[in-house]
């Protein structure tokens, strides 16, 4: 089984990323690469090559399910979990997340402390 | 592998940095979002209102994901609450401006009528909608300026049992949607005449919408960023043309095949009743179907009577422990396709692994999250769905297989004799299938078998049966159903079909078919026999020269 070791996140709010990126890092010794938007996460996906991806559902231009639907037609979305990270969660909206594609929702706002964690909880359940 | 203390302070000052920016950032945020609440209080005209609406309630979105992220809880939660209110004040503001337009709409066409006066009683009645035509059959609206495309994507769309509508302009396109809206769309990108992109105009329509139409797009640009576009508008389906409709019309079938899907059945067996009603609110808010059993005695008749595709068991309960009644269930070849889950607080790797061993697939550990519950439970009942349905049903038609087909003759023809209701079969196969393969490729071969399946499935009723018998051979059960009766059944289904346009390697071409129908009118002796009469019946049909239904 694969480690779990790159993580792709992307979000448009600068605060956001580096809070995340620095959670990601410090707490789970992951390496991240922080992307500002869909294109620009679709441009840096083959080269990076991560193993889980992080994709907050608003952003301007291609928001994180259009972004999700680029992404799994590039890479094998099943070897690379996908998680939503999201303000909004009723559990139909969950649901429909999934039917997307997405492993699993983070819920905004998240706990720094916690983050990795959760990461690591919704990557080790892909990969049962 | 321990992390130093210097480590952990590092961690934290980094964090309280983080957040020191983020409140350096709120001193022009916060201000900026008053701004905008000002220009909201003074904007010109609605659509200005809505702007500004929309543009606070992405702020606060984001303020409401971000603030407490940075410590900033009680920003964040009213931020979250004014969202809401935001979001509730769009709706509200779209809603009136929807009622508005169709008041105007009124208006225009009140100014259109020719009134007479009415005598009597008739003076008062009150307008009435137009009726829906022919309202089993699923509609859809088509918008292509190119009239000959237009004209015979509606007329073969129509052979399939569509009630399909073509339109030249987005105006009429918007007219008709004012009156009736459809089950789909299909639009072309390019409209030379008009002010919008046929992917313009879909996304500005789905979004006046409560809820997105499906949408299939066709388009003579397949490069990358047209997808995208038609991605991003929500678009199902793809083609360019010329385009191959047959396929197209498989494409509309699995949409509505898609927003039909029934809601996944679980049976969660637990001795804690509170837990239970826990686990079973959680996936209803996902979707799916719960029942709870809390006395094990019961399962034979619970999985009868519901059904289940999935089964959650708790391992420990106090009568009979979840890997016994595992194994029950497993003993029962009926319910080999349903997986067991386990749901416990055993977290003992090695009694995890000795109750898989005994009967069951898996395992999940209680306390679970929300998500994580509905995730396990979604997947394999998505799977056990799959699975399901490709051991019964033909992957290339979604029709029933060989043995199960001949196994509705069976039980049709019982039923027949029992009531006294006659019941028909026939036999269809595609006349020189071999030729078509052979001349276009197995492609456009798979794809006449697939349009004459969709075909089939559109013009039958609800209480026939359709099976894939052969290669380029089908079976159809008819309960219910005189011979005359199947005959002119079968023979409109032959004429539509000989009417479709199918096209491979920008040849065009068509196809044609025979059919063969038997009675439990003539007394067969068995569904053997019923079926070998209607295969007598075809082999007549195809020696008379094909394309006919005897």
């Amino acid at each position: 089984m694969s480690e779990l070791q790159r993580i792709l996140h992307v979000e448009d709010d600068p605060s956001i990323q580096a809070v995340a990126k620095l959670a990601l890092e410090a707490v789970g010794g992951f390496q991240v690469l922080s992307c500002s938007s869909g294109q620009d996460a679709l441009d840096q996906l083959q080269g990076f090559a991560p193993d889980f991806i992080l994709l907050d559902v608003m952003m301007p231009d291609m928001d994180g399910p259009q972004t999700l639907a680029q992404i799994a037609r590039l890479i094998d979305i099943n070897q690379v979990p996908v998680a939503f990270m999201t303000a909004k969660v009723q559990p139909a909206e969950i649901a429909h997340y999934r039917s997307l594609g997405a492993r699993d929702v983070i819920i905004k706002p998240f706990d720094p402390m916690q983050l990795a964690a959760q990461v690591r909880q919704i990557w080790s359940l892909a990969h049962e | 592998m321990s992390k130093g203390k210097s480590t952990a302070d590092e961690l934290q000052q980094h964090l309280q940095q983080l957040s020191n920016a983020f409140a350096v950032r709120l001193q022009v945020e916060l201000p900026a979002l008053a701004q905008n609440a000002e220009r909201l209080l003074h904007a010109a005209d609605p659509q200005e209102q809505l702007q500004h609406l929309q543009s606070l309630r992405d702020q606060l979105h984001k303020l409401a994901g971000a603030a407490g992220t940075f410590g900033f809880s009680s920003l964040g939660q009213r931020a979250r609450e004014l969202e809401q209110e935001a979001d509730q004040w769009l709706e509200t503001l779209q809603q009136e401006q929807q009622s508005l337009q169709d008041f105007s709409h009124s208006l225009q066409q009140l100014a259109l009528q020719q009134f007479q006066a009415e005598r009597g009683q008739e003076a008062a009645t009150r307008v009435v909608k137009p009726p829906r035509p022919n309202s089993s059959a699923r509609r859809i609206y088509i918008l292509e300026d190119q009239l000959a495309i237009g004209e015979n994507m509606r007329l073969t769309l129509n052979n399939f049992g569509y009630h399909a509508e073509h339109f030249s302009h987005i105006a009429d396109l918007d007219h008709a949607l004012q009156q009736q809206l459809p089950d789909a769309l299909i639009v072309d990108v390019n409209l030379p005449d008009e002010s919008l992109t046929g992917l313009e105009y879909a996304a500005s329509l789905q979004q006046r919408l409560d809820e997105p139409l499906p949408l299939l797009v066709i388009t003579t640009q397949d490069d990358f960023a047209t997808y995208l576009e038609a991605v991003r508008v929500g678009a199902m389906g793809f083609f360019t043309k010329p385009v191959d409709i047959p396929q197209l019309e498989n494409r509309l079938e699995r949409c509505f095949a898609q927003q039909q899907g029934e809601p996944y059945r679980v049976l969660i067996i637990d001795d804690d009743r509170e837990l239970a009603s826990r686990f079973s609110l959680i996936l209803r808010g996902a979707n799916m179907l719960v029942e709870m059993l809390h006395e094990p005695a019961d399962i034979f008749a619970r999985m009868r009577s519901f059904n289940p595709e999935v089964v959650l068991l708790d391992v420990s309960m106090p009568d009979c422990t979840g890997p016994e009644l595992a194994q029950i269930i497993r003993m029962n070849d009926d319910w080999l396709r349903v997986p067991i889950v386990y749901l416990s607080a055993e977290t003992d790797i090695n009694r995890q692994m000795n109750a898989l061993i005994k009967a069951g697939d898996d395992f999940v550990t209680k306390p679970i999250s929300d998500n994580a519950l509905v995730a396990a439970v979604f997947s394999r009942a998505q799977r056990a769905r799959l699975l399901s349905n490709a051991l019964s049903r033909d992957s290339l038609t979604g029709l029933l297989k060989h043995a199960d087909i001949k196994e509705q003759a069976a039980v049709e023809l019982e039923r027949a004799q029992r009531s006294g209701k006659p019941a028909s079969v026939a036999m269809l196969d595609i006349d020189f299938f071999k030729k078509v393969n052979d001349s276009y490729g197995h492609a456009a071969g798979d794809n006449v078998i697939r349009a004459l399946a969709n075909l089939l499935r559109q013009r039958l009723r609800r209480i026939d049966s359709l099976g894939r018998y052969g290669g380029e051979e089908f079976l159809v059960v008819l309960p219910d159903c005189p011979p005359d009766q199947a005959l002119r059944i079968l023979d409109e289904i032959r004429q539509r079909f000989a009417d479709l346009h199918f096209i491979a390697d920008g040849q065009q071409f068509s196809v044609t078919l025979s059919a063969g129908i038997a009675s439990t009118d003539d007394a067969p002796a068995s569904a053997d026999d019923l079926l070998d009469k209607a295969d007598r019946a075809l082999y007549t049909a195809k020696h008379g020269g094909r394309n006919q239904v005897r």
